[in-house]
């Protein structure tokens, strides 16, 4: 039985390197789908099977005779033993956002491989690592937070640090994804009238379910899911209407300032009556589609017909600019490894952990699972045309401002596509154009949809099945910034409370509450707004900066998972979280710093701000001047981040090397050992 | 069969958690009271509050 054991686990792993090898080595043909399933599929086996066991029995000692959080402090609400399934399915529902969806696509410019070879790898040696070891520290403590953990383990410095980096990245997210949201929807009767929809339609799941029938969460969810899809297929008809078309059609502006006016709202309304109950429904929609486009990959098995690499891996790409390393690795961020994972992995999940071996399948297992998300949305991404990819992610900045213009840059990249292909697919999904649709939901929307199609309908459902992509991107970006926002709130409470007291409890009353919901708003509100004002599609200034602000955070989550590692073990097993964190600096480091100082313009902001003020001096324009400041703005962001994260490494370093010497105490602030009594039908 | 029952009833235990109903059952389990509009409404309020001041993810 042993052998046979040994004998499988040999065939995953000699199956896993075919396949690997495989798509690594075949540059000449499309391949299928199928074979980068089959290589991530046997690389997570591989990983999850041998790695995460090493690190579950060797590294972290779990010990199921020990109380857990869960039990210990059992209070029904958020201390619950929970059956470690459902806790998977929970914290894979809590950690996947849309950054595993969007990066993959636009990382799709180098080609298939480079992206696809870092979600695999990447996941399985640093992201799934940081949330294990992180979900296991703060199990270990009482379910504490990374900021708590942090300051108690590394120092003070470290803990006010990283609650500052967590908010100035929350502010960079919220501007980014709904940059996301918005170029998705510019010009887009069907798309605005749809989202407009998912509005009264969480107002009267809110009513429903805190009036008419108070407690049915599902029921209200399943005919919310409903009236989602009939709005659906009432947006087409809003789209053919000349009268009601035209209302639902705004510009990049009009949805900018819409969206802004939505986060405000939405983070101050009373949670029960709007955010909750759409934060039900999108996240019961996310995890349904995320199945479904596992199944449809499955079943259809799509060539991928972008090549391995494409001509931009030297860094002169449209959708960003700057080479593979670092790039690649900052833009695929969540696929591979995510900082916020941390915030998560240190939040609810840990305060349900029944048995202490179940953080091995949930904390390394779900950030699996997203690793899967992000190979099929890259998938996604490659099923198109080359060409058809290039003109619906390319802005007009670089590629022309006339579809004649875009094609024939595209076409002249090697990429062959038409105005008729654009025009034709455009029709066929109920759009008026796919060009510059900057952001990477549109052509994730185009991929998804030509998959489903193909598993059955095929063209005549085409529009059906682009608009629920749509819908389902939209809706849970907008369910994030909504709480975002209101996440953001309480950051900002948190921080004044660090200089004053009672300056901070002020701001706790009605007007309090709408003023600091204001300041959050504005400050995501003005890098939208810098987003849709640049000519080169926002999404080359602001993504590259998420991409670094998040792998910092996961550089300061493993600062402190290589301080807990050091601490219980002495220097044997830093490697583990210290190789990870090594990779990760060096690579948000270079970026951050060839995004403030590159001397070429598309990618370094200083260049680009130097090249205005030239044109300026020519024709002065108050434009001109407003994106000027937007660049220096944006690497004097950039610059606090790595300044940010140069604090919290410096600390910890001071730490390690206190540790090492003997100069400093070693001690682990966990909770002391309590035996477990919990009996196995209450799992 | 009986394994896809378990499969079923697995999956919509996931949903009754996600959906918070798990949660409140255990709420009023814990305080030994009975469902009611107004009880529900206490339950949410704390739940959502607590549940929207931590960060969603990326």
């Amino acid at each position: 039985m042993k052998l046979l054991a040994h004998l499988t686990w040999a065939a995953v792993a000699v199956l896993g390197a075919l396949t690997l090898g495989g798509i690594a080595l075949n540059h000449g043909e499309p391949i299928n789908s199928i074979w980068l399933v089959v290589a991530a599929a046997c690389t997570y086996l591989v990983g999850f099977r041998f790695y995460a066991k090493f690190l579950a029995a060797r590294v972290m000692v779990l010990n199921d005779k020990r109380a857990t959080p869960a039990e210990r402090l059992r209070d029904g609400l958020d201390y619950e033993p929970t059956n470690k399934w459902i806790l998977f399915g929970h914290h894979f529902a809590a950690i996947a956002g849309p950054g595993p969806l969007v990066g993959p696509v636009l990382a799709a410019q180098f080609g298939y491989l480079p992206g696809t070879l870092w979600i695999i790898i990447g996941a399985v040696l640093g992201g799934a690592v940081q949330d294990f070891v992180i979900l296991f520290a703060s199990m270990r403590r009482d379910g504490k937070s990374l900021g708590q953990i942090a300051r108690e383990e590394v120092g003070t410095v470290g803990g006010f640090t990283a609650l500052v980096t967590v908010l100035l990245i929350m502010i960079i997210l919220l501007a980014v994804i709904a940059l996301v949201v918005v170029n998705a929807l510019r010009g887009s009767p069907w798309g605005t009238f749809t989202i407009a929809a998912t509005m009264p339609i969480a107002l009267w799941m809110g009513i429903y379910l805190r009036y008419i029938r108070p407690g049915k969460v599902l029921e209200c969810s399943v005919m919310g899911f409903a009236l989602v899809v009939l709005s659906i297929f009432g947006g087409q008809w809003v789209a053919e209407s000349s009268t009601w078309g035209p209302l639902f059609s705004f510009g990049a502006m009009g949805l900018a300032v819409a969206v802004i006016i939505y986060g405000y709202c939405a983070s101050v309304l009373p949670v029960w009556l709007f955010l909750a109950p759409r934060d039900y429904l999108s996240t019961f929609i996310k995890l349904g589609v995320v199945l479904a486009l596992g199944v449809g990959i499955l079943f259809v098995r799509p060539e991928l017909q972008l090549p391995a690499f494409t001509r931009f891996v030297d860094g002169t790409g449209p959708i960003f600019a700057g080479k593979i390393f670092p790039f690649c690795f900052i833009t695929i961020a969540c696929g591979a490894v995510s900082g916020f994972h941390s915030l998560i992995s240190s939040g609810t999940t840990p305060k349900m952990i029944a048995r202490e071996s179940h953080a091995y399948p949930v904390g390394y297992g779900a950030m699996l699972m997203e690793s899967f998300v992000a190979v099929m949305a890259m998938i996604a991404a490659c099923v198109l045309q080359p060409g058809v990819y290039f003109a619906v992610n390319s802005p007009a900045g670089v590629v022309g401002s006339t579809p004649a213009a875009a094609v024939a840059t595209i076409s002249n990249w090697g990429f062959p596509v038409t105005v008729a292909d654009m025009t034709n697919l455009a029709k066929a999904v109920g759009e008026q154009t796919l060009f510059y649709r900057t952001g990477g939901a549109p052509s994730l929307a185009l991929g998804m949809a030509a998959i489903f199609a193909r598993g059955g309908g095929g063209q005549a459902v085409l529009g059906f099945w682009y608009h629920f992509a749509i819908m389902f991107e939209a809706l849970f970006i907008l369910t994030i910034i909504a709480a975002g926002t209101r996440v953001g709130r309480f950051m900002l409470h948190d921080l004044m409370a660090q200089f004053s007291r009672p300056t901070a409890k002020k701001m706790t009353g009605i007007v309090g509450v709408n003023v600091v919901s204001l300041v959050v708003v504005a400050a995501w509100g003005y890098f939208l707004v810098q987003g849709v004002r640049d000519p080169l599609g926002g999404i080359n200034s602001l993504w590259p900066l998420f991409g670094i602000s998040n792998q910092l955070l996961a550089s300061v989550a493993l600062c402190v998972a290589t301080t807990i590692v050091l601490k219980m073990h002495g220097p044997k097993f830093m490697w583990i979280t210290c190789g990870p964190l090594v990779w990760l600096l060096s690579a948000t480091f270079t970026a951050g710093w060839q995004k403030i100082f590159a001397p070429e313009p598309a990618l370094g902001f200083l260049a680009h701000a130097n090249q205005l003020e030239q044109a300026m001096r020519r024709s002065p324009s108050t434009t001109t001047a407003a994106l000027i400041f937007n660049d220096r703005l944006d690497a004097v962001v950039t610059g606090i981040f790595l300044i940010l994260v140069a604090t919290i490494l410096v600390d910890s370093l001071r730490t390690w090397m206190g540790i090492l010497r003997g100069t400093r105490e070693s001690r682990i602030f966990e909770a002391p050992f309590v035996p477990s009594r919990l009996q196995p039908e209450e799992l | 069969m009986s394994r896809l029952r378990r499969l079923g009833a697995l999956v919509l235990a996931l949903l009754r958690e996600l959906s918070d109903e798990n949660a409140y059952k255990r709420h009023l389990a814990a305080h030994g009271r009975a469902h009611s509009a107004q009880e529900w409404r206490h339950f949410s309020k704390h739940r959502l509050e607590a549940k929207y001041a931590r960060a969603k993810c990326c």
